[in-house]
Parts: C-alpha cells; sequence; structure tokens
C-alpha cells in the first residue's frame, strides 16, 4: 500500500518546521493517540487505537524520525504491534518554500499491514489510510495556521 | 412390509433431531465437571524467528488458570510423524520459528472463553521477520528463502514415474499439445468450525479426548506418537453429529494433541471452539498446484500419451497425510481414457501459507483441472469438436476391468452410455445452432463438457507411493481399505448397530439401517445406528473415518457382513428349533419361516431371546447372545508394486457433467445456465441421499470454479480472512441442475455400490472452465487458472482486445 499528496501551509518553512518536530503536535494529530513518549533520540513510543472495520484495537507502536535535513525533510517510521496484527509505516515529508512566505508539504508514504488487520480489514484499508493522512494533515494546517493568526 | 430396503429413497433418520434442535456437537457436549476454555494466539507473520515471549502479565490476570507455549509443547511431545523422508519439524505450537500468518503460538486457559481472549492480549511475542515464499514456482528455486533450514530446500516430497512408453508415444505424435495450469487454495467451510474437549488424567497418564475429527484413523497413531503415549491411552471420542467438514475436518488432529498437552501441563479439563477467523486463516484447505501438462495426440484426436509435471504447495509443514493429495488420483491420472503412456513427476513443496490436507475431491479437482482442458484444447487445436474427442477417447464398456498405465483398477463402467445420456440430456446439438444465433447478436455463450473417473475407498497403500520402492521396502508395505462394524440385538429383540465411519451429514445412520434392516428381514425404523466414534470401543481399522466417499463402497460393506453373520446365526437357531436346514429357510416380516411351508416359523424375537435367556438351548458350538462384528476390505487394495503401480481405490465411478454458460464482455460475469451431470457409481444405496450429495459436491466444486480462494499477498499476509473476501456460492448461486444416473454394479463390493459424494467437486472447476473457454472462443484466451472471478474473465477479454488491435 502507498500514496503521495501535498499540503499548502500558510506559515514559514521555519515555522511549520518547529510543529512537526514537536511531539505534542504530532500526538494532536494523529488519530487515536495520547501521548508521544521520548524513548531515546529522535524515537517516541505511543498507544495508538485504530479501528479498520471491524477490527479495532490497540497497537504499541514506536515513531522514529530519520534522515532529518534541517528544516528541508525527514522520515517518519511508523511500527506498531498489537492484537489486530502489525503496521509497518514509512512517510518521506519534504517541505518547500512558497513565494508569499508559505510553505509546500509534500508527502510520500508506503504501508505494510499483517495479521487480523490484513486478512479482515484488507478491502478498507486503502480508505483507512487516507483517511488517517488527509485527517493527519488536516490537524495540521489548523495548528500552523491557527498559530498564525494568535501570533 | 416389503423386504427390498436398499435402493430405496428412504427419508434420513438423522433429520428429525437435526431439524428439531435435538442434535448433539461438540459445543454442546459438556462430559466433564470444571471444563476450562482456551484460546489461541497466533502469528501475524508469514515468517519469523521468535525471539522471547513473555507470558507473565497474561499469567497474572484474574480467571486465568495458565499459558502454554512453543517450548512446553517441544519439551513434551514428538514432532508429528510424516510419509516423506524430508526432515521437517511440525509441532502443535510454533517453535523457534513462525511460518504462516495464523500458525498456534501460544494457549492460553482461563475460567471462560472471554477472560482467555483478553489475556491473549498481554502476551508479548518478539518477532524478527523474515522473507516469506509464497508462490509455487519461488518455493521451487534454489535460491528462495527457506522454511526449514535442516531440508535444504523446500521441498518435502519429490518423484518420478514412467508407464508405458510415453517417449515413443511423444515421438510418434502428429500434434504435441501443451500448457501450464494454476490451481487456487481454496477450502471447505463447514457450518461448524473446529472444536476439541481434551482431559488428561494423571494416575494412568491417559488423554481422553472428544472432537468433531473424522479420521482417517491412521492419524490416531500420528497422535499417539507426537504425545508419546501408549495408543490405548489416547481415547478419541467422536460426537453423535459433526456440522459438516468435506475433509477439512480431518487437520483438526494437531489441535487435539495441543489441547492434551495444555490439559496435562495445567491438570484441567480444556474445551477449545475455533472461530471462524481463525477456521479461515489457519484450519486446513485443498493445496494449490501448478501442473505442466503435454499431450502427444493423432491427427484423428486420439491422445496417446501424457506427460504432466505437477507441483503441489503444502503450506508451511508438510502435514500427514500430505503429500497424498499429490497421489490420491495416482491411479486415474489418465482419466476415463485410453492412455497408455504416461510420465509424471510430482512435487511437494513448502510456502509461507496454511498447511493443508484433505478436502472434498482430494486432488481429483487439481488433476482434472489441466487434463479436461487439455482435452478440450486438442479439439480445438484439431478443428473438432470436443464431445467427438471426448467420445473417441473414452474407455469401451468391453475394456472393464481396465487396468490404468499407473496401476488402477476401474471394476466397472460404461463411459459412452453414459457420455451419450449427458449429450442428450443437455441437447448438446440444439444448443450449437443456439450459440451461434446468440453470437449474432453479440451475446457468448459457451457450452463445456468433462468427463471424469471418481475413485472411493482409498487403498491405504497409495500414501507410500511418495516414497521410493527402495525406501517403501524398509518398512511394513502398506494396504487395503478396512472397515468395521457390529450388529447386535438385545434380549428383548432390539436391533442396534455400531459404524466406525464418522458421518459429519452423510446419512450413514439412515444406510446403515437400510441395509440391516433389509438383511434381517424387519423395518428399517426400528433399527437404531450408533454413529458416535470411540476408539476404545467401536470396531474400527486404520482406514476408518469418513472420507474418499468410502462409506458406499466400504462401510456399507461392512455392515452388510455384519449383519450376514447375525443373519446366519439366527438362521441355524431357527434351523435346529424348526428341524430342517438353514438353506430351506427365509427371514422376513420379523419372523423366519420354511420357504416351502410358510405355516412353520418362528419369530426373530424368540429366536433372540433364545440366544439371550436360554444359550443351553442352542445347537451345539453356537455362542450365546448375538453381537457380531465384521471388518471388510477389497482384495485390490494392494500395496503399491516394484514399478511403482498401485490400484490407489476400491472402486471407481464416472462422472460426466456438461455446463453451458454465458459471459458478460463488458462485466466479466459468468452465469451458469444449465448444468447437467451424469453419474455412474454402481448400485446406489439411497438416491434421495445419492442426489443430496451430488448437489453438496457440486456447490463446493462451483464455489472452486467460480467464486472461492484462500488469497495472499505477495509477502504472505492472508487476505481473505472473513466471509466478504473468501466468496462462498450460497443457494441463490446455485444454477439450475439436472442429475441423471446409470448404473452399472461394481463387481468387487458386494451391495455393487462406489461412491460418488465427491465426483462434481472433481468435475465442477473444469466443465465450467471449459464452458467459458468456449464462450470466449473469439477472443485469444486461455482459462488456465481459477477461480472465475469477473475481474480474472474481464482482464482477460481486455489483453485480447488489446492485442487484436495492435494486430489490426
Amino acid at each position: 500500500m502507498n500514496g503521495n499528496g501535498s499540503v499548502e501551509l500558510n506559515a514559514t518553512v521555519e515555522q511549520v518546521w518547529a510543529k512537526i518536530l514537536d511531539p505534542e503536535v504530532l500526538a494532536e494529530c494523529m488519530m487515536g493517540c495520547k501521548e508521544l513518549v521520548l524513548v531515546e533520540d529522535g524515537k517516541y513510543r505511543a498507544d495508538l487505537a485504530v479501528g479498520v472495520a471491524a477490527v479495532k484495537g490497540k497497537y504499541d507502536a514506536t515513531i522514529q524520525l530519520a534522515d532529518v535535513i534541517e528544516r528541508k525533510s525527514y522520515k517518519l517510521i511508523v511500527r506498531g504491534e498489537g492484537a489486530p496484527g502489525f503496521v509497518e509505516a514509512e512517510g518521506l515529508i519534504e517541505l518547500a518554500p512558497g513565494e508569499d512566505g508559505s510553505t509546500t508539504l509534500t508527502y510520500t508514504y508506503t504501508a505494510e499491514v499483517g495479521g487480523k488487520v490484513a486478512s479482515i480489514g484488507q478491502r478498507m484499508l486503502g480508505g483507512v489510510a487516507k483517511l488517517l493522512i488527509t485527517d493527519f494533515f488536516k490537524k495540521l494546517k489548523k495548528h500552523v495556521e491557527k498559530e498564525q493568526k494568535t501570533a | 412390509m416389503e423386504t427390498k430396503q436398499i435402493g430405496k429413497p428412504m427419508k434420513r433418520v438423522e433429520d428429525a433431531r437435526l431439524t428439531s434442535g435435538q442434535g448433539s456437537f461438540i459445543e454442546d457436549m459438556s462430559p466433564l465437571p470444571h471444563i476450562h476454555h482456551a484460546a489461541i494466539l497466533r502469528s501475524p507473520y508469514p515468517h519469523a524467528r521468535i525471539k522471547a515471549i513473555r507470558t507473565q502479565a497474561a499469567e497474572e490476570m484474574p480467571g486465568v488458570k495458565g499459558v502454554v507455549t512453543g517450548q512446553d509443547v517441544a519439551a513434551c511431545t514428538n514432532p508429528f510423524p510424516v510419509g516423506v523422508t524430508a526432515s521437517v519439524h511440525y509441532y502443535s505450537l510454533a517453535v523457534d520459528k513462525v511460518r504462516y500468518v495464523g500458525e498456534p503460538v501460544a494457549v492460553v486457559v482461563a475460567k471462560n472463553r472471554y477472560l482467555a481472549e483478553d489475556a491473549l492480549e498481554k502476551i508479548e511475542v518478539e518477532y524478527e521477520p523474515l522473507p516469506a515464499v509464497v508462490e509455487i514456482e519461488q518455493a521451487l528455486h534454489p535460491e528462495s528463502p527457506l522454511l526449514h533450514e535442516q531440508v535444504g530446500s523446500n521441498i518435502a516430497n519429490h518423484r518420478h514415474f514412467s508407464y508405458g512408453d510415453p517417449d515413443k508415444a511423444f515421438r510418434e505424435a502428429d500434434v504435441v499439445i501443451k500448457h501450464k495450469f494454476a490451481f487456487p487454495k481454496y477450502s471447505a467451510t463447514p457450518v461448524e468450525t473446529y472444536g476439541v474437549i481434551a482431559s488428561y488424567q494423571s494416575s494412568d497418564d491417559s488423554l481422553t479426548i472428544w472432537s468433531n475429527f473424522h479420521g482417517p484413523f491412521t492419524l490416531q497413531s500420528v497422535m499417539a506418537a507426537a504425545l508419546r503415549i501408549d495408543s490405548n491411552r489416547l481415547r478419541i471420542l467422536i460426537p453423535k453429529d459433526v456440522g459438516g467438514s468435506y475433509g477439512i475436518k480431518s487437520g483438526v488432529y494437531p489441535y487435539m494433541v495441543l489441547m492434551g498437552v495444555v490439559s496435562k501441563k495445567l491438570g484441567l479439563p480444556v474445551k477449545w471452539i475455533e472461530d471462524r477467523q481463525e477456521h479461515l486463516m489457519a484450519s486446513s484447505s485443498g493445496t494449490d498446484r501448478v501442473t505442466w501438462i503435454e499431450a502427444a495426440v493423432k491427427r484423428d484426436g486420439t491422445v496417446t500419451g501424457l506427460r504432466m509435471k505437477m507441483v503441489d504447495s503444502v503450506g508451511a509443514y508438510v502435514r500427514a497425510p500430505e503429500p497424498a493429495c499429490l497421489y490420491r488420483t495416482h491411479s486415474n491420472t489418465t482419466g476415463a481414457y485410453r492412455i497408455e503412456h504416461l510420465q509424471m513427476e510430482t512435487i511437494a513443496v513448502m510456502t509461507n501459507k496454511s498447511p493443508t490436507g484433505l478436502i472434498r475431491g482430494y486432488g481429483g479437482q487439481q488433476l482434472y483441472f489441466p487434463l479436461e482442458r487439455i482435452m478440450q484444447m486438442v479439439a480445438t487445436k484439431l478443428g473438432l469438436d470436443p464431445a467427438e474427442v471426448l467420445r473417441k477417447n473414452l474407455l469401451g464398456k468391453e475394456e472393464f476391468p481396465y487396468q490404468t498405465p499407473s496401476g488402477g483398477i476401474y471394476d466397472s463402467g460404461d463411459y459412452k452410455s453414459a457420455f451419450d445420456k449427458l449429450i442428450g440430456m443437455v441437447g448438446y446439438e440444439e444448443f450449437r445452432q443456439r450459440q451461434k444465433e446468440a453470437r449474432q447478436k453479440g451475446k457468448l455463450l459457451g457450452i463445456g463438457l468433462a468427463c471424469i473417473v471418481e475413485p472411493s475407498g482409498s487403498n491405504m497403500g497409495y500414501i507410500t507411493v511418495a516414497l521410493t520402492p527402495e525406501e517403501r521396502s524398509k518398512s511394513l508395505p502398506k494396504s487395503g481399505c478396512a472397515e468395521g462394524a457390529t450388529v447386535s440385538i438385545d434380549p428383548m429383540g432390539g436391533i442396534s448397530v455400531r459404524i466406525s465411519t464418522a458421518p459429519t451429514g452423510q446419512g450413514h445412520e439412515t444406510v446403515a439401517a437400510q441395509i440391516v434392516a433389509e438383511v434381517l428381514g424387519v423395518d428399517p425404523r426400528t433399527v437404531k445406528v450408533i454413529a458416535e466414534m470411540d476408539t476404545l470401543t467401536s470396531p474400527w481399522s486404520v482406514a476408518s473415518g469418513s472420507y474418499s466417499s468410502r462409506f458406499a463402497p466400504i462401510g456399507s460393506s461392512a455392515v452388510y457382513q455384519a449383519a450376514g453373520k447375525v443373519r446366519e446365526k439366527l438362521l441355524r437357531i431357527a434351523a435346529d428349533q424348526l428341524g430342517c436346514s438353514p438353506d430351506q429357510l427365509e427371514m422376513k416380516g420379523g419372523k423366519v419361516a420354511l420357504r416351502n411351508d410358510p405355516a412353520k416359523q418362528a419369530s426373530l424375537r424368540r429366536l433372540v431371546g433364545s440366544a439371550h435367556w436360554n444359550p443351553q438351548g442352542l445347537p451345539a458350538g453356537t455362542e450365546p447372545g448375538i453381537h457380531e462384528t465384521a471388518f471388510y476390505t477389497i482384495p485390490t487394495a494392494q500395496p503399491p508394486d516394484e514399478q511403482d503401480r498401485v490400484n490407489g481405490s476400491a472402486a471407481y465411478g464416472f462422472v460426466a457433467d456438461a455446463v453451458v454458460v454465458e459471459v458478460d464482455a463488458a462485466t466479466g460475469d459468468v452465469k451458469i445456465l444449465n448444468y447437467c451431470t451424469v453419474h455412474d457409481a454402481g448400485v446406489l444405496l439411497n438416491p434421495l441421499i445419492a442426489d443430496g450429495q451430488i448437489m453438496g459436491g457440486l456447490a463446493h466444486g462451483l464455489g472452486g470454479a467460480l467464486y472461492e480462494e484462500l488469497a495472499y499477498d505477495k509477502n504472505g499476509q492472508f487476505l481473505s480472512g472473513s466471509f466478504m473476501d473468501y466468496l462462498c456460492p450460497t443457494a441463490t448461486e446455485m444454477p439450475p441442475v439436472t442429475i441423471g444416473h446409470i448404473e452399472t454394479p461394481s463387481p468387487l463390493t458386494p451391495l455393487g455400490a462406489k461412491g460418488l459424494g465427491e465426483g462434481n467437486t472433481m468435475s465442477a472447476p473444469v466443465v465450467i472452465a471449459n464452458a467459458v473457454a468456449d464462450a470466449l472462443a473469439e477472443w485469444d484466451v486461455t482459462v488456465d487458472t481459477l477461480p472465475l472471478s469477473p475481474n480474472r474473465v474481464w482482464s482477460w477479454i481486455q489483453q485480447s482486445k488489446k492485442k487484436k488491435e495492435e494486430y489490426a
């Protein structure tokens, strides 16, 4: 399973960069995630609660930021395991400055799932993944732009 | 009262209890107090090393009695024995590595199932994922990842066979037609899933297991060996009612062993009922197979030789009775045809998918898909009508008994009469006209034909063809297909029959009652049949059980012979009392009377009474009581010979199918307009049950043709874990079916009967494929895989359209 997309953010690259490195923001933007707990540099532990079709449940996940190029890009590596099975996803997030102080964020992702979530939820997975990801960036956009207004 | 009972369409005696909620299934049973409940943790990975399992948190949960892991199983059981030389260590729980999605990893036992399932979530397993092998051709590749390192390859079994002079046949052929076919992995989906209750008793180191297992009882010794227990300390009981199996429930035996270990370790009786997701993911299934087939053909359509390389995927472990799927049809590889030269290569590979085992049709659908497709392709290639090609190659009535090149002995048949009957039934000639007219209107109609030989009553020896003659000679030869039955009459004259055929819905109780009633001249409704199997008290053999359609040729014969022994004894007693010889007597209407002087008679009740109440009055040498057991086998079920020829089955029936389909070119949807099937299963013991079996077998075959597949992605993840994705035909998918019969009695079985429950499971996938191929004749499409789902058929049409456009 893979996909890609982009969002226009009404904030500078520096402002966006600060947000997408902030574990509190990341946690708030991820559906079904309460908090990210730092375990080592660039690596977090999280409990994710996600339902795919009839397969609902919790995943013990690690979320890792890798290949970090300051104000330009990083890789987000998510590995989750739980009663419904496992999820392994990798996303590349890249920032590019726009003309009027805005930022274009583009992303590509691949994901593999296994166990019950694959055997039962397979038909829904593409849709659910899309939903989770668009929801993530919608929330992120809100976060970034709300800050802009209040600033 | 009529004396004739065998062959009558008697209604099933089982149905009264089944339709009134009085059936007794494994889940209904509570044979012991304090039964606890098990839940199984399963692997989400197709292939991974188990680095650690942490169970403490689960064990500390309220109501949890304990957890069992692979280490416990490895410590107290042996790997399951299997009939190949490859050293595959298969245990009832994964040890060190998992090799398919759904493989059992740990068992939790708790006060109830809810607590047990909750505790599963608290078990932490650390996996190190490994690359998976999914496809057959990938598994054959020497560089592919290894499932079992100690085997050195993914090949579990590999043999070559040559019968007649295949090289000569191919040298002298006018045309050689060859193709590669892929048959999918699919299952049967009984309404009732697996269930086991196990109770270990330490005082005599014995284990009692209740399960909806149905044999083959060769597996009782496999289980005892795995459990390291004396075989008479492993008591297996099968409930009165089993909610369908179609072969699949044979695969419950690893769970019987697993629950035995769990009960022993935790010191509790344990019950486990499989859920539907577990069943689809990890119970059992048929093999997927790739076949490379070549036919040596004369210009007139006569097929003189075949070369076949068939490769079965047996899943992650070669599990007994596999690799039997490769060999079950070994004797009838050349089908219903006079093909004298045959070369075969058989390979079983292991892949990261669920292990396989018995399934209705076992090996037949995998064999006939390439064979009957190639017969149609021969006709197409030579510009002949497929009906003409089939007819030319069919064995003639005068050729029976016919010995096939691979050693099968076809006991009887009249294939051409059955085929002609079919051609008439379906209106073959008229259809060709209709088809032409429909094509002019842009409608794609097609007709498919298939002729298959349906083996029944497996010879225990056929499985040993997996070994070379040298390997075989090192152990006891295996042969026969023995089954036992007991008929007894109590002091008040009540007749009871004990059978060991472990029925799973086939109506054995009814037919056994009919047979005994006819032999003893009583009303079948008064005969009580006990089908609950108990390995400590039932008359059984290694071959016992419900598989290979063996009740009609074998099980019924054992019942017939046991009833015959009772009859003989009663006649001896009557002759003594009436002062005549037994051959002057006849038995009917609950009486024994002199044939020439019916006034001289004795009631059965009185004769039985004498045997029980007054044994001193019995003729000299007669034992008291009425309790007779008989065991029956077929003399032609010999061990394989030095040339690897084997007669793998007791009897061989015949099925000829014709199917009319319409294919929607816009959507790829296949609609079956008419399905005709003609069977020759020798003498029909109960035509009502026979037709029910045919319809059921056909529904299963229809699933294989159009809907069912246990699908995996390229990484080995399982994708069809619910009935949303694993599609089964239901009543609304069943096409109109017309059933015809001819009866050429088997000269080998005492009642002349042969099995018939599996024929259409073998024939339906290919006959529907042939019909679709015929409908798509104008497109350059070769139907060489299944199921024929709309997206597959539509893609073929699109590819063909594209090709046409490119050339245009």
